[in-house]
């Protein structure tokens, strides 16, 4: 279980480098996709190692924690380590079309991205949590048994 | 000017960003009432049985209350599911004719697609006979949830 602060610290300082990302990308090209190559290689680590081990999350832990009063109920991880993978798909989706040349690819996911960490951040939306929903509509049931047996 | 094109989208952005959140804000908790009885077409999701929703495996049957049934959808993905759970059960346990059942719909897709569940939680209280009185949408707020209890008898 994890303080649900961290998760949302997390998503605070990569809504601001989104940000970053955008402004640059209309000027500095390659420093822009760069830097989204960066986050979306965070967001892979986030999304695999685990969100305690996210390096924001670390920070939050040893600069910000011990400053906050102690959380009023702890969280799964599983919702914001889901969250992270959701961001590498939409960022990483990002890098790679602007490898293929396609343009504006950098600002539109960096854009995508922050406004679902920004949502997260700031009013504790958790983008992950829905999509998941719509996702699993397409998943047979436990319940059921499988087609054709 | 270089500038004015980016800053336009950043502010765009935080414009949009906020725009929705607080309209996301507003909305959660917010009940759809259901009455019974009225003109409009009546779905085949109106009314419950509580056996269904336990169907894949539910270590004992739902018991169903005497008055009313709170009825909770949660996933594994849901950050606001256990604090819609503390406020369902602590109303349960204050009234002794109130049930409270909370369904793991993570593996549930049936159940997802039946009741066209788009967030979580989704609570849905029904009146005795299993009727689908009112419908909350994302983490309810305790209040609400006892006005629409005073309704059903």
């Amino acid at each position: 279980m994890i303080d649900p602060r961290a998760p949302r610290f997390t998503a605070g300082i990569t809504a601001v480098l989104l940000l970053v990302t955008i402004a640059l990308s209309f000027a500095a090209t390659v420093a822009a996709w760069v830097l989204l190559l960066a986050l979306a290689l965070l967001f892979l680590w986030g999304a695999t190692a685990g969100v305690k081990r996210h390096p924001f999350g670390l920070l939050f832990r040893a600069a910000i924690r011990p400053r906050l009063a102690p959380p009023t109920e702890l969280e799964d991880p599983k919702p914001p380590t889901f969250a992270q993978l959701v961001g590498f798909i939409v960022t990483g989706a990002g890098v790679l079309l602007a490898l293929l040349g396609v343009p504006y690819a950098v600002t539109v996911a960096a854009s995508l991205a922050f406004v679902a960490a920004f949502l997260n951040s700031v009013f504790g939306y958790c983008i992950g949590c829905q999509l998941y929903l719509l996702l699993a509509r397409f998943r047979r049931s436990a319940g059921t048994p499988a087609a054709g047996a | 000017m270089d500038w004015i094109i980016p800053a336009a989208v950043i502010v765009g952005l935080l414009a949009v960003s906020t725009a929705l959140g607080l309209i996301w804000r507003a909305r959660q908790g917010a009940p759809a009432v259901v009455t019974p009885g009225s003109s409009a077409p009546r779905r085949e999701n109106d009314t419950v049985d509580l056996d269904e929703l336990g169907a894949g495996g539910a270590p004992h049957a739902p018991h169903q209350g005497t008055r009313a049934t709170l009825v909770q959808f949660s996933t594994a993905y849901c950050s606001s599911c256990p604090a819609t759970r503390r406020v369902l059960s602590g109303i349960s346990e204050g009234s002794a004719d109130v049930a409270y059942l909370d369904v793991d719909v993570t593996e549930r897709g049936d159940l997802i697609r039946r009741f066209r569940i788009l967030q979580t939680p989704t609570v849905l209280v029904l009146d005795r006979h299993g009727e689908v009185r009112t419908r909350f949408g994302g983490a309810v707020r305790p209040a609400a949830v006892r006005t629409a209890l005073e309704g059903i008898r």
